[in-house]
């Protein structure tokens, strides 16, 4: 059998601290090195076009035009990346080479984003690049402690129905103690610290159904039931189904979350597809999500403006539709070749050109000056971290840890798509953020434990599965049974 | 053109141009990642690990390759022969039906055992459940690749 995943080429290297047994991960500082390349060459380009915008320049070129904007973040940002690099070697773990190089590649682009935009816009720790620079250094540190010290998947896998109450009880949390932002319920304050609930609530999700699923696969596979020509899966195990699509609108009517809800529900029907490979159950799903979304325009008042506002932002386009207008624009300004770093969005008046474009709409700034080029390359890097987080699945030794690492990496890469389709108006826009790129603590944090687990799964040296319990359905059946 | 504005374009496409070879060099890699996934025969459905075995026969850590049908017993006729006293001839039969995987119960003397729970003629069974014919262990697990 060769490699399951080709990710370990490296030979073994001679162990140096007593029990520790370094192993070369030479993919992976390949890549790294392409990163802090591209990287530095993004902050040049920045720098110079910066200088050169500055009124007070006169003709000629001014002074140090070439050296590197925001030298020293981006230079503590590769550190940080070589660190974590380091640190698995030295584990010695043969775990996926490309994941951490592609997520290091968006921080920084999202790092360059920030010290160009207007550093009074937030930050905890000084301007919006310094504070987006400490949320960046955490998040590298939990890849690389979550990717070294996670060894065993029994606290995830033993305590789903735990990890279940505790998401509901976020939710609930959330529901009564959180702060309206924008018209959405989204933000729980912690005494001095704040923070997006349904960030960290999307990784317990595909936790909880993970297990869930794997647990009941053999059950949700046969059919018994039969509904015309729909053949259904034994009625009680639609009951989750139904529990989710009631979470789903859940979310919206309560949270006004519009965004958590449809991310959901999307990974929910991914995962259940993957489980079952019924094409029936998603085209069930799509049609009572389509209803039950009917159903919202026709009751709610925030979800109706939020649709009005998608099928004509012309109608109000320096009211409700601002945002959306002046992303389309800075798409177009941006063409296919964009206006390049540190080019784009002229302030109007002394007004940002798109309100919360550091949250909301990173993709419409980086489409303004990177192009529609640019775009389609972060959209690859997105891309490349779903297919590999499937290929860690395909590869994994049980149905849990197959289902973990589809839906980790789904769920990361359904989001980046949601928002980026929001941006573009091709959906309703909602309020997620975009992994790693926008600004913002909880999105980085919880994203980076996602990337962490995906990390550990993939390594061979993890312990076997342990022997599975039956279904609690299932037991409950058979206590019934004669 | 004013050399400053031309290394300014120079600097914008030498941006994309690295995040273009970024991507070039990562799908190479999964490219050829699943080509050699790819070589490896695909016909595989799933693997037998065989966790304990006090007789020996099937030896304790040997994993079998499976097919879409498996049968399990004493006999020698078998596809995994199961050297154990509480096994019977025919004992029992692993099945790939299209989307999952079955074990059935051949009417064996002393039962056959999923998760340590008893199974009644046929029972649908999924990747990680361990399956036990006497003192026999085995575990059925994900194909690889």
């Amino acid at each position: 059998m060769t490699a399951a995943s080709g990710t370990s080429r490296g030979a073994e290297l001679p162990s140096i601290f007593g029990g520790l047994r370094p192993h070369a991960r030479w993919r992976e500082l390949g890549f790294l090195a392409i990163v802090a390349t591209a990287l530095t060459i993004g902050s040049i380009s920045l720098g110079a076009t910066l200088r050169a915008r500055d009124p007070e320049r006169g003709a000629g070129i001014p002074e140090g035009a070439f050296a590197p904007y925001g030298a020293t973040l981006l230079a503590i940002y590769l550190g940080a990346l070589l660190v974590a690099h380091f640190v698995q070697v030295l584990a010695g773990r043969r775990s996926d080479q490309v994941l951490l190089p592609a997520v290091g590649l968006l921080g920084g682009i999202s790092l360059l984003l920030m010290e160009r935009l207007p550093q009074n816009l937030g930050g905890q720790f000084g301007g919006l690049a310094q504070t987006q620079l400490v949320w960046l250094l955490i998040a590298i540190a939990i890849v690389a402690v979550t990717a070294v010290a996670v060894r065993s998947d029994a606290w995830l896998r033993l305590y789903k129905y735990t990890w279940a109450a505790a998401g509901i009880a976020l939710l609930l949390l959330t529901f009564v103690f959180g702060r309206d932002v924008g018209g959405a319920r989204l933000t729980l304050d912690l005494g001095p610290l704040s923070g997006q609930p349904s960030e960290l609530l999307k990784v317990i999700l595909v936790v909880f159904l993970a297990g869930y699923l794997s647990e009941n696969r053999a059950l949700l596979v046969e059919q018994s039931t039969s509904i015309g020509p729909l053949r259904l899966p034994p009625l009680p195990y639609l009951a989750p189904m139904g529990a989710m699509w009631a979470i789903a609108l859940g979310i919206v009517v309560v949270q006004r979350d519009l965004g958590a809800a449809l991310l959901f529900f999307a990974v929910f029907l991914l995962l259940l597809y993957i489980t079952t490979a019924r094409a029936s159950y998603v085209a069930i799903g799509v049609v009572v999500f389509l209803l039950g979304s009917a159903l919202m325009y026709k009751l709610f008042a925030h979800v109706q403006q939020r649709v009005d506002i998608w099928l004509n932002p012309f109608a109000d386009p320096s009211g409700s539709g601002y945002q959306v207008v002046q992303a389309l624009y800075a798409f177009g300004r941006g063409g296919i070749l964009g206006t390049g770093l540190g080019n784009g969005l002229p302030t109007v008046g002394g007004r940002l050109p798109i309100p919360e474009i550091h949250t909301d709409f990173p993709f419409a700034a980086l489409g303004e000056e990177l192009g529609l080029i640019g775009l389609l390359a972060i959209l690859g890097v997105y891309l490349v971290v779903i297919v590999r987080g499937l290929r860690i699945a395909a590869s994994a030794a049980d149905d849990f840890r197959a289902l973990l690492a589809a839906g980790l990496s789904l769920v990361v890469g359904v989001q980046a798509f949601i928002i980026a389709a929001g941006n573009l108006k091709l959906i309703p826009l909602t309020g997620i953020t975009l992994p790693f790129i926008s600004y913002g603590g909880s999105s980085l944090l919880a994203n980076a434990v996602v990337i962490g687990l995906l990390l550990a799964l993939s390594d061979r040296g993890v312990e076997p599965p342990p022997v599975p319990r039956r279904g609690r359905i299932a037991r409950l059946l058979d206590r019934g049974a004669p | 053109m004013d050399p400053f504005a031309a290394s300014l374009w120079l600097l914008r496409f030498l941006f994309l141009a690295a995040l273009y070879l970024f991507l070039f060099a990562v799908v190479r890699v999964l490219v050829r990642d699943l080509r050699a996934a790819a070589r490896e025969p695909g016909t595989e459905a799933g693997r037998l690990h065989v966790l304990a075995s006090p007789g020996g026969e099937p030896p304790a850590g040997a994993v079998f390759v499976l097919d879409a049908v498996t049968s399990l017993g004493r006999d020698v006729n078998n596809t995994v022969v199961v050297e154990d006293p509480f096994a019977s001839a025919e004992h029992a039969v692993l099945t790939f039906r299209g989307r999952a995987w079955y074990l059935e119960d051949r009417g064996s003397t002393n039962g056959t055992y999923v998760n340590a729970s008893r199974i009644e003629g046929l029972a649908p069974i999924g990747f990680g459940d361990e399956i036990q014919i006497g003192q026999v262990r085995m575990r059925l697990e994900r194909p690889r690749g």
